[in-house]
């Protein structure tokens, strides 16, 4: 073990003292985060969004073409060789710069996000630990196949070709660089069989998410492309350039691992729907009510620069009066103001955080979203859930507009769709029903169905198959928000008896983002 | 040079009926050799003779197809292989490694703890223990080698083409290194191209081909078969006709040059003088010399002019 150490240390002073290796491991990474920020500058906390593409990236770069490009150099110059001559055996080497490379890669992410975090302002990661967990064995898996190339390629030119062969598809059509929900299903089906999809999944689980818990498949779909991808390097290792023959047992064990855990990993895509990236948990419906004990958990505050310092995931005191008792309405035409009233809408996700985000209106300035949306209200008008009879339903429909990309994190249209939803619904829903209703949907948010979800494609959106829990969550969200931003809502929930509640009155959410 | 009578009974190094095969070549076809302690054994012979593979079979560069190795009195294997140091020919480190670093490292690889400022003093590497391998010169990286091969205190020392590339006073240099190491009591297996260095440094010489010792014997032995020989070698200002020159022995002919071994000179040359005259021709230039050991080597293998 010590000369493991030994020699990861005397492989990272090496690294040290050489310039190229210096700016492919450390500069590089730097460079990657100043693109992620001005590429999604206008997100709305820097960075922390795409985490999981960036922080991936990083890995990719310093496994798939640091790592072997150290290995065939020393190869290829007869190191290995003498090495060979020694009685420590070859485990020890492959040990050692396993160790330092994870080393490189840890302190490489380590600045990365140091100065995402001082310079750029990025939010805290929501899980610091679960994060180096993540990272940690996304580089496992990345560093895996860095050895293959290592094994594989003769010269270091041969490295950048066939590394680039793992980078460019691995960004492109590997959920790297790309989100899985903008390529078609058989581009989906085939990023199952490269680990980058779940790197990425796995780091924005720990940076936005709700915890690795949530990442379990991901994680030990790493795992298992860790075992694959050392088994196939081990199969293919040689102490010396001219000599390459593999071991065809462990060869095959490698390939059947990767085939297998590629498959569970399509078969696991194709239940859980399209490509749903934002696994952020919500808190239960009672959270937003006073006088309720309900835990505050799973909101994102914390993920915005503009959040209350109380920190991640804790419940902020409720320094309201407690509301009378009210008993809970039987229907959704029973609600009144005072049970709206009891509401207590500061405890929502901001609008500018990662769950049910909402822009400032009229500050979209890409033409592209813009059309985008134009084509969505046109169709609008021939959805057929956006038809149905059920007043309640018909919300519930239109509330999933909103919903779908925010779970998606289509952005910039996640943050922008929700206005067009809002405007339809005043339109649509008569306006002393609406309050009624929203208030409905958000305190009963498992009720109706979701079929409308997998209307989608009319409307040119992502069609969500599988599971809709995150969905159902997010239209909850949206129907406090949308709640909230009504100018009169206890006038006309009361009949125009009670106060007029003003957009003043809900918090900084309203405040910031009222049409009024 | 060490002499015989340092050489004990018990050889530190066995080879017997060593093969090795690549494809359908055998580049050892069942060699045997023995190496002494305090004995520089030069191995000897023409490109694809079998030194490398022979170094590199013992070494544990490559896996013997069959045969059996010994060392000190038992089979060799892997921790066997701690006490052989090896000095490749195209040893290298990494450029960004310090010669103290890389004597550290392999210390620990072979698990041993040596007195490393002693071995950069023995090895003349003071100076540039902490500067890196790349800014070394030609003699200063094999020094180096060698002073990796030493770090685990061998008890035989393999050496393939160490002065390979180095001027003549750094090679003397390591000659003079090699030598100190055999007088501690080392066993020296050395596999060269330089017949000058074998004949100088090795107290043994073993001459392989085609997989097989050919020959084995101290320097002035193997060539004491042509001690009263003497290589005459000439030409002419126009290309020859072999067949109207007389009749000798070893005489060869490649257009105007001419190169013949005789144990009468006298005789020869007038006989070579008297045809060349025949046949029009003008003697340029004329060069008698004693037959060397690679003229000796060339001729035991087949490959040389005087076969």
């Amino acid at each position: 073990m010590s000369t493991v150490l030994a020699y990861a240390a005397l492989t990272l002073r090496l690294n040290l003292r050489n310039a190229m290796a210096m700016i492919y491991g450390y500069l590089f990474p730097l460079v990657f985060l100043a693109a992620f920020a001005i590429i999604y500058r206008h997100d709305p906390a820097p960075v922390i969004g795409h985490l999981g593409e960036l922080l991936t990236i990083t890995a990719l770069g310093g496994a798939c073409f640091g790592l072997p490009t150290a290995i065939v150099a020393e190869r290829e110059r007869g190191v290995w060789r003498r090495y060979r001559a020694t009685p420590t055996g070859a485990g020890t080497f492959i040990a050692g710069l396993v160790l330092s490379r994870l080393v490189l890669l840890l302190s490489a992410a380590a600045i990365q996000l140091s100065i995402a975090i001082v310079a750029l302002g990025m939010p805290l990661p929501r899980d610091p630990l679960g994060l180096i967990v993540a990272f940690t064995m996304v580089s496992g898996a990345l560093i895996g196949l860095g050895m293959i190339v290592g094994m594989l390629a003769n010269t270091v030119p041969a490295v950048q070709a066939l590394g680039q062969c793992i980078f460019l598809p691995m960004l492109m059509i590997g959920g790297v660089a790309v989100r899985l929900s903008s390529l078609p299903d058989w581009v989906q089906t085939l990023s199952a069989f490269f680990p980058g999809r779940y790197a990425v999944a796995a780091i924005q689980t720990a940076a936005t998410g709700g915890g690795l818990g949530t990442a379990a498949f991901d994680l030990f779909a790493l795992a298992v492309f860790t075992l694959s991808a050392a088994l196939i390097a081990a199969s293919l290792f040689r102490w010396d350039s001219g000599r390459r023959r593999a071991d065809r047992r462990l060869l095959a064990g490698g390939l059947a691992l990767w085939l297998t855990i590629g498959c569970m990993g399509a078969w696991m895509n194709a239940d859980r729907g399209h490509g749903i990236v934002d696994n952020a948990p919500v808190a239960p419906p009672a959270t937003y009510l006073r006088g309720s004990s309900a835990p505050h958990v799973g909101m994102t505050p914390d993920t915005s620069p503009a959040a209350p310092a109380n920190g991640a995931g804790e419940t902020p005191p409720d320094q309201s009066p407690p509301a009378p008792p009210v008993g809970k309405p039987q229907s959704w035409q029973t609600v009144t103001a005072a049970d709206i009233g009891r509401i207590a809408f500061e405890r929502l996700p901001d609008d500018e955080g990662l769950v049910s985000p909402i822009a400032q209106r009229g500050t979209l300035d890409d033409p592209a979203v813009e059309q985008q949306i134009a084509r969505i209200r046109t169709a609008l008008a021939g959805w057929p859930p956006a038809q149905v009879p059920d007043p309640v339903q018909r919300t519930r429909n239109l509330l999933a507009i909103a919903a779908v990309p925010d779970v998606l994190q289509i952005d910039p249209l996640e943050r922008h769709l929700p206005w067009l939803v809002f405007d339809r619904l005043r339109l649509d829903i008569a306006r002393a029903d609406l309050p009624r209703i929203l208030y409905w949907i958000s305190q009963h948010p498992d009720e109706g169905d979701d079929t409308a979800i997998a209307q989608f494609d009319t409307l040119g959106l992502p069609t969500v198959s599988g599971p809709t829990t995150r969905v159902r969550e997010r239209i909850m969200v949206y129907a406090l928000k949308f709640l909230a931003r009504l100018p009169t809502t206890r006038d006309d929930a009361s009949g125009g008896t009670g106060g007029a509640m003003r957009p003043c009155d809900l918090g900084r959410n309203a405040e910031r983002a009222s049409p009024c | 040079m060490s002499g015989p009578a340092r050489v004990p009974p018990v050889p530190v190094l066995e080879v017997a009926g060593l093969r090795k095969r690549y494809g359908m070549l055998d580049a050892l076809a069942g060699l045997n050799f023995q190496v002494h302690a305090g004995e520089i054994v030069g191995l000897l012979g023409p490109n694809g003779a079998g030194k490398t593979s022979t170094i590199e079979s013992i070494a544990g560069l490559v896996q013997p197809d069959g045969g059996t190795i010994r060392l000190c009195e038992e089979a060799l294997d892997r921790q066997g292989r701690g006490r052989i140091g090896l000095a490749l020919q195209a040893t290298a480190l990494q450029d960004a490694i310090r010669p103290r670093e890389a004597l550290a490292l392999f210390a620990r690889l072979y698990r041993v703890r040596p007195d490393l400022d002693a071995l950069l003093r023995r090895f003349g590497l003071v100076e540039q223990a902490e500067r890196l391998y790349g800014q070394l010169s030609g003699g200063q990286k094999q020094r180096l080698a060698l002073a990796l091969a030493f770090v685990n205190d061998p008890a035989l020392i393999l050496l393939d083409e160490p002065t390979a590339g180095l001027d003549p006073a750094a090679r003397s240099a390591l000659h003079d290194l090699i030598r100190q190491l055999a007088a501690d009591g080392c066993a020296v297996l050395l596999a060269t191209h330089d017949m000058a260095e074998a004949e100088r440094l090795c107290d043994r010489l073993l001459v392989i081909d085609k997989g097989i010792a050919i020959a084995e014997g101290e320097p002035v032995a193997l060539i004491g078969g042509e001690r009263d020989s003497v290589l005459i070698e000439g030409r002419a200002d126009r290309p020859l006709d072999g067949l109207l020159l007389p009749s000798l022995p070893d005489l060869t002919v490649s257009g105007p040059d001419f190169r013949c071994r005789t144990t009468d000179p006298n005789r020869t040359m007038a006989a070579i003088i008297a045809a060349i005259d025949d046949q029009g021709a003008r003697l340029t230039a004329l060069h008698l010399g004693r037959v060397s050991l690679e003229e000796t080597i060339l001729s035991l293998t087949g490959k040389g002019p005087l076969a």
